[in-house]
């Protein structure tokens, strides 16, 4: 009697958070895949650079090779590795993107938490911030800042491109933050007495973290588009193991319009883009699931 | 090159900037009114949709030897760099101070009027508050020196040089300024314009001012001159735009070109092109009759040939070369200057950077290796040194030098890690692609290298003359005149301004002074200034000028103030589908100009003649 008890009570007990996870990825495999794209790219950006130490080795004698055993992908202009073009250049535009999309998140939701919960003064003059920055026109911006810029390192790119990103984010949560905020478990905090630091980060911000998580992902892609953007309009440093300069060089320089020597120089950073924005948009699936108790209850 | 277009620019200036060579004969004229829609692109510059039809306007859409003439057409002869095939000029003879021209008689203005004497001196007026003026008065060696303008008969005017210059370069000057009508421009010139021209160029210490005034007053004029929009294209060419849009212009024949019964095509249309793979499009899709040199790679090269089109080569008096700046450290010294001579394989670099448009330089001497063949010696060639991919000899000179290496890397005698910055130009993809290979033949001798852009050609100058870059890109040898070539090394980039022979040097900030080359050289036991004698060379005529021309080609060899990479080859494609009878390679003269000059020649007819 005591065991069927305790049976059962285990089969009611809800399940833990490693387990609700893995029981989200799980349910759908296009999740999986997302999530094993996502930690492929990732480990790239991470041990790339070490599986290919030392400078970019040239071949004027094998321009634009096609694939082969030596050259998985082929060789670029000057007779350089495409595939090990492509696994180097990893690390710069995923962290270029990760670091830019962590400031608009940041800012973005500090701003938007700040400004919506406070009202008043505090509200208008961060919306006056926050409409400057979306008015900023962040390509021709970067164009611009390039003449001045190196933006050789990922950080200094990451950050300028997360520092004119945040406005929309920030519009967007202030936007929950009004709405929360007449809700009545905020009515009780307040009415408790509690400080707003604690109701601003306990009880407003889990509220509206999928919201930001999501957008955190859905920034990344924008991030990446951005930055290989600049590279591929050349108004930043070259570099061969750029994947932005890789389809600037296979489009204006290989002739791939004209013909098809350089078309594996082209697909491969173009491929490395898509695969990322595909694992980014399946793996969003499993996040909304994680975070939205409605879609969990459903299933 | 940004696209290769971009690459293509620093040449198109060249080439403007410079004399020309090279004879050919004359083709036969035709007696047919032609016919035909004969499609191209102009290699200067893309159609600027909105922009003047004003050829003085920096993005102007007119198109030399097409709607826009003048006296003559260079034929970039490096033995006479007077040689021209005639344009508004039926005929000119030169003295050393002065060139008459006899204009073609029967020259008129698409509307009809004659050419006259006033549009010549309105047209050179013009020239002199475009560019010429900025350098400021006095005799200066590539300045247009235009003191006199006078009619000496019917269709004849003399043209003469500030009193005391000898420019053996005026004639070219003066016969290579575009010609336009006095009614149209003549209303934007003051009735003074000639004195203020005289105030400008005046020597004398005591005008300093009011020369310096009259060329403030030549350049505001001709701000005004090139902001002009004038309402329909006046050509006395073989052509005439009669309407442009975003994606080309249209020239059609001008019924009254003097030459009209030689010109083939009825129609010319110039397409407009966003950067050189759209020209690689056109060509590919056989949609050009002709089009200029265009960096390229070899893949869409045999397209391009697959599509019918035929491969023309001229020779092409321009070179791309590393140039140093002497007054930064370790470059100021000639044995690590040879040392990176030795260091770069120039057959690789040149085979990714140029791999169809360039070939490796044999020896670093200031001119490209076929005119250096022509004056120096078969003993004196083989004395140079080639500077021959030797890691060797290169890490020898190094420790001559006082560097060291340690664990692989190169470190400079005070013992902090060697590192190369070598800069090039955003969009020149040929120079970019050969910076690249550089850059890993430098890395990989121990040297860390990075290749960095500057974001365009003007700023790139402009920071180079600032010495902002110890290390960069730069054309040279630019030609055919040996005086022209010499300039880009012991010119105003190195500090030297030169008044007839007088040669003044400066240095430091602002100066203009990058390459900071010294001043003084021992040369077969004599103290020889490379700037001096660059200057004196622009006062003799080519049979005159061998042995300053061997001194200098054996100096910069030895000092090694750029490291030649390549010398480029003008590559130039046609289409023989709708016309027939273009220049053949070897007609350097010829195809060193736009395919209205051929025409007027009487080549370019069509197949099948409407």
């Amino acid at each position: 009697m005591t065991e069927t008890l305790d049976r059962t009570a285990r089969a009611t007990r809800p399940p833990t958070r490693r387990a609700r996870t893995l029981r989200v990825l799980t349910r759908r495999p296009g999740r999986i895949i997302g999530l094993l794209i996502i930690v492929f790219f990732t480990l790239m950006a991470l041990l790339g650079p070490l599986l290919y130490p030392g400078p970019l080795a040239v071949d004027p004698e094998a321009v634009y090779a096609p694939p082969s055993a030596e050259h998985w992908l082929g060789t670029d202009f000057a007779g350089s590795d495409v595939l090990q073009e492509v696994v180097v250049g990893a690390r710069y535009v995923l962290l270029t993107a990760t670091v830019a999309a962590l400031v608009t998140a940041a800012t973005g939701t500090l701003v938007g938490l700040v400004a919506g919960f406070r009202r008043g003064l505090a509200d208008s003059g961060l919306m006056r911030i926050t409409d400057f920055v979306l008015t900023l026109p962040g390509l021709p911006l970067l164009i611009v800042l390039s003449t001045l810029w190196s933006f050789s390192s990922a950080f200094q790119m990451g950050l300028v491109l997360g520092v004119t990103g945040w406005g929309g984010v920030a519009r967007a949560v202030r936007s929950q933050t009004l709405s929360l905020r007449e809700r009545g478990f905020l009515e009780a905090a307040r009415g408790l007495g509690l400080s707003h630091r604690h109701i601003l980060l306990r009880e407003l911000l889990p509220n509206i973290a999928p919201y930001v998580a999501m957008n955190l992902l859905l920034s990344v892609i924008g991030f990446i588009g951005a930055e290989v953007a600049l590279f591929f309009l050349g108004v930043v440093p070259f570099s061969s193991e750029n994947w932005g300069v890789m389809l600037n060089q296979a489009v204006f320089s290989g002739g791939v319009m004209s013909s098809p020597e350089a078309l594996t120089y082209l697909l491969a950073p173009l491929t490395c883009i898509l695969l990322i924005t595909l694992g980014i948009v399946l793996f969003m699936d499993a996040v909304d699931e994680l975070f939205n108790p409605r879609l969990r209850e459903r299933t | 090159m940004r696209n290769a277009r971009r690459a293509a620019l620093p040449l198109a200036a060249a080439l403007l900037l410079s004399g020309t060579a090279a004879c050919s004969s004359s083709a036969s004229s035709s007696d047919s009114a032609g016919g035909g829609v004969f499609t191209t692109i102009d290699g200067n510059h893309p159609i600027s949709a909105g922009a003047p039809m004003n050829p003085f306007n920096a993005a102007g859409n007119t198109f030399l030897g097409y709607d826009t003439m003048q006296l003559g057409f260079t034929k970039k002869n490096p033995q006479d760099p007077n040689d021209f095939f005639p344009g508004l000029a039926r005929s000119w003879k030169t003295t050393d101070t002065s060139i008459t021209v006899e204009l073609e008689p029967g020259a008129k203005w698409s509307d009809g009027k004659p050419v006259t004497v006033d549009d010549v001196k309105a047209s050179m007026a013009i020239a002199l508050t475009q560019g010429a003026a900025t350098v400021g008065a006095g005799v200066l060696t590539q300045g247009l020196d235009v003191a006199e303008i006078k009619e000496t008969a019917p269709h004849t005017i003399e043209i003469s040089q500030v009193p005391g210059a000898k420019n053996i370069q005026f004639p070219r000057l003066v016969l290579t300024q575009k010609i336009v009508p006095a009614s149209v421009y003549g209303s934007m010139l003051p009735a003074d314009v000639w004195d203020v021209v005289h105030a400008s160029q005046s020597a004398d210490p005591g005008q300093a001012d009011a020369a310096k005034a009259a060329v403030d007053k030549l350049n505001e004029i001709g701000k005004k001159i090139s902001a002009f929009a004038p309402a329909t294209d006046v050509s006395a060419g073989p052509f005439v735009i009669t309407r442009i849009n975003p994606g080309s212009a249209v020239l059609d024949r001008n019924p009254h070109f003097f030459a009209a019964d030689r010109i083939g095509p009825k129609q010319v249309v110039v397409r407009n092109y966003t950067g050189n793979e759209q020209i690689w499009n056109y060509m590919t899709n056989g949609e050009l009759d002709a089009a200029p040199f265009t960096a390229i790679p070899d893949n869409v090269l045999q397209r391009i040939l697959k599509a019918g089109n035929q491969r023309v080569d001229a020779i092409n008096y321009v070179d791309a070369a590393i140039a140093f700046n002497q007054s930064v450290a370790p470059f100021d010294k000639v044995e690590v200057r040879r040392a990176l001579a030795h260091v770069i394989d120039r057959a690789a670099v040149t085979k990714v950077g140029q791999p169809v448009g360039g070939a490796a330089s044999k020896a670093t001497t200031g001119l490209i290796d076929k005119v250096a063949e022509k004056w120096l010696t078969p003993e004196q060639q083989a004395a140079l040194d080639p500077y021959p991919h030797d890691e060797t000899k290169a890490a020898a000179l190094l420790q001559q030098a006082g560097l060291t290496k340690k664990d692989g890397a190169w470190y400079l005698p005070d013992g902090t890690p060697w590192t190369i910055t070598l800069q090039t130009v955003n969009g020149f993809s040929d120079w970019i692609a050969g910076g690249t290979v550089l850059a890993n033949q430098l890395t990989a001798f121990g040297i860390p290298t990075k290749t960095a852009l500057t974001a365009d050609f003007s700023t790139y100058k402009k920071e180079m003359a600032d010495g902002k870059y110890p290390v960069g890109f730069w054309l040279t040898a630019l030609g055919p005149g040996t005086d022209a070539a010499f300039q880009r090394l012991y010119g105003a980039d190195n500090g030297f301004t030169a008044i007839g022979a007088a040669v003044t040097h400066k240095t430091g900030k602002g100066s203009g002074n990058w390459l900071n080359t010294p001043t003084s050289f021992t040369l077969d036991g004599a103290t020889v200034d490379p700037g001096e004698l660059t200057a004196r060379l622009t006062l003799l005529k080519p049979d005159q000028q061998k042995d300053i021309v061997q001194q200098l080609a054996r100096l910069t060899n030895q000092q090694v103030p750029v490291v030649q990479i390549w010398d480029y080859t003008n590559v130039q494609f046609v289409n023989d589908k709708r016309f027939t009878n273009f220049p053949k390679a070897g007609q350097d003269g010829l195809l060193s100009n736009s395919p209205g000059v051929w025409m007027m020649q009487g080549y370019v007819q069509p197949k099948s003649k409407k």
